[in-house]
């Protein structure tokens, strides 16, 4: 356990009051009850609270060498009525030797002190179990308040390692696809080839540092589409058609990054690359209300078998917004005829809300 | 020696112009056809007759490997896929060999020299004579299968299947859209259907579980079951045990 100083300074403060009051008290009962005299009256109350004030900031180690979590109940509490019998008569004797040796005082005093020896082993009991009692307190509770810290910091990593675990990755397919198609240009069409070369290496880019972001402008997944669709276009030449319907005042409104790709790939993949026929693949981008809407929809072949794997990356995204906005179901997806639908909603900001 | 023929069947005209290049001034081989997707690849294949195929694997509507279930006297093929995963299945249909895309021509041209090795040795085991054996060659379970009706092809999807009937060395499919004679043996399909949406009630018999009739599962035996269909199912003892405990 590592405590600030302030907060080990706050306590050792607090315990020396303590103490002083309990002098104050002590000083109180032999001087103006038991008609001591104020010089021995003031060393019998100095004395015996100044030496238990050195033996009680020991009591810490008892309590840190017997957790409540280790020891049985009724071994805690043999194993402390032990410790009290025995620090209790060391502090006695203690106190003795020095008020009968160090002082002189009247025989009178010393019998007072001979006679209530068996009252201030009873009080040095006492002491003992209720120091003892604050320390297991105190501990209970500090342990009680890091748990609740660690719990939420937990809590936190949890969140960022689903958050990175739902993150877009490049599909290896597509590199090695898209890899074949190049290595097919170099030899039909060299400049092409380049051309796709370069896409191919900004797409990757953009993709590897879009991941160390949490959310980026619209415009930017919008720009990393086309650049991935542009690619898939030289694979499957007329098999598709991109069309982008964006309004503007979209385009600065922050959504999480990559968030669109997987939507793409999935129309790619069950609309394009399992139909004969050529698919158009829309993107549609307006504000209602307090969302920003983002519908991506593409027809597809309604014989073509639906292959497994279909809603992995939409289940992704669901998570994800999930996750970071804490609201459900910002993510639908419908099936109309031939028609699949995806809609993507994203809570705006106050500033971007009509 | 005269040249042998090939042909390539490949939905991406990218991945054809690669094949097609590499066989240019081709000593040995012949190309002499192009498919851009499974069904012409089974027409040219049945037509021609070629040596060789190269053969994508992934192609709309019908894969490589669904195509050539559907060709009686397959010849010897090549697959060419950027996927690495299919590799197994492709060994186990006695694929000649196996092109991860991209590929040199180096690589390219080893695979053709095992085809050429493999046709002039004549061994029998080259050929892709095991494609009709009961491997269950995948740890996925079968979504579609495909068939031929009458010089048709019709891909069945397993979700509208409602049950299996072994007829001699063939095996009649029942789906909502009629019934398709499939080439295989009601082991393969026993083993790569998924067990948890179809169950062997008897020899000849496999149904899919949301076709049968509530089945009395307090009785100690019974002959048949009820599809929901109207049809009534032989089902032997064994069936019925393993009928019984699925439906507990």
């Amino acid at each position: 356990m590592h405590k600030s100083d302030s907060v080990v300074k706050g306590n050792v403060l607090i315990y020396l009051l303590v103490w002083t009051a309990l002098f104050f008290i002590h000083f109180t009962i032999v001087y103006f009850e038991l008609g001591l005299s104020i010089e021995s009256a003031l060393a019998d109350s100095f004395v015996f609270n100044i030496m238990y004030v050195l033996i009680g900031a020991s009591f810490w180690y008892p309590v840190k060498y017997m957790s409540i979590d280790i020891y049985s109940t009724p071994r805690l509490i043999m194993n402390h009525l032990a410790a009290a019998a025995i620090t209790t008569g060391l502090w006695l004797v203690a106190c003795y030797f020095i008020l009968t040796s160090v002082f002189e005082f009247q025989q009178e005093y010393y019998d007072f002190l001979l006679s209530s020896l068996i009252w201030r082993y009873a009080i040095g009991i006492l002491f003992y179990v209720v120091i003892v009692s604050l320390i297991y307190v105190y501990v209970t509770y500090s342990d009680y308040k890091e748990k609740e810290l660690n719990e939420s910091n937990l809590k936190v990593l949890v969140k960022e390692a689903e958050l990175k675990s739902l993150k877009y990755q490049i599909n290896p397919h597509f590199i090695f696809n898209s890899l074949n198609s190049i290595s097919s240009l170099t030899m039909s069409n060299p400049e092409r080839a380049q051309e796709m070369t370069i896409k191919l290496s900004e797409f990757m880019r953009a993709t590897v540092s879009k991941n160390e972001m949490q959310k980026a402008p619209l415009r930017e997944e919008i720009k990393n589409a086309r650049l991935y669709l542009d690619i898939e276009k030289v694979r499957f030449e007329d098999k598709f058609e991109y069309i982008e319907n964006v309004i503007e005042a979209c385009e600065n409104i922050k959504v999480p990054s990559m968030i669109l790709q997987p939507v793409f790939e999935n129309a790619i993949k069950h609309g394009v690359y399992e139909s004969i026929e050529q698919v158009n693949i829309i993107l549609t981008c307006s504000k209602e209300a307090e969302y920003l809407k983002i519908t991506v929809e593409n027809n597809f072949d309604p014989d073509a078998v639906p292959r497994k794997g279909e809603g992995i990356g939409l289940q992704n995204i669901k998570n994800r917004l999930k996750l970071i906005y804490n609201q459900e179901n910002l993510i639908t997806y419908s099936k109309d005829g031939t028609i699949f639908k995806v809609n993507i909603f994203i809570p705006l900001e106050k500033e971007n809300v009509l | 020696m005269s040249k042998l023929t090939t042909i390539i069947v490949d939905d991406e005209k990218l991945g054809r112009d690669i094949v097609r290049n590499y066989l240019k001034n081709h000593e040995k081989l012949e190309l002499i056809g192009e498919c851009g997707n499974g069904f012409e690849g089974i027409e040219k294949i049945n037509e021609l007759k070629p040596d060789l195929v190269f053969l994508d694997i992934q192609m709309p509507k019908l894969s490589g490997f669904e195509m050539l279930e559907l060709i009686d006297d397959p010849p010897l093929i090549i697959f060419t896929t950027a996927f690495d995963q299919y590799a197994i299945k492709a060994f186990e249909v006695n694929a000649t060999d196996y092109l991860l895309k991209p590929f040199s021509k180096d690589r390219f041209n080893g695979a053709v020299e095992k085809a050429i090795k493999s046709l002039n040795s004549g061994k029998e085991n080259a050929k892709l004579n095991n494609l009709l054996t009961d491997t269950k060659y995948s740890k996925e379970y079968l979504e579609r299968i495909a068939v031929k009706q009458s010089n048709k092809i019709n891909i069945v999807p397993t979700d509208e299947i409602e049950y299996f009937e072994a007829q001699d060395d063939y095996v009649m499919i029942y789906s909502e859209k009629g019934k398709f004679l499939k080439k295989k043996t009601m082991k393969f399909f026993e083993e790569n259907l998924n067990p948890d949406d179809f169950l062997r009630i008897h020899r000849s018999y496999i149904v899919k579980f949301d076709q049968l009739e509530n089945v009395d599962i307090s009785a100690n035996e019974s002959n048949t079951v009820n599809l929901k269909n109207g049809q009534t199912l032989p089902v032997s003892k064994s069936g019925y045990a393993k009928l019984k405990e699925r439906l507990n």
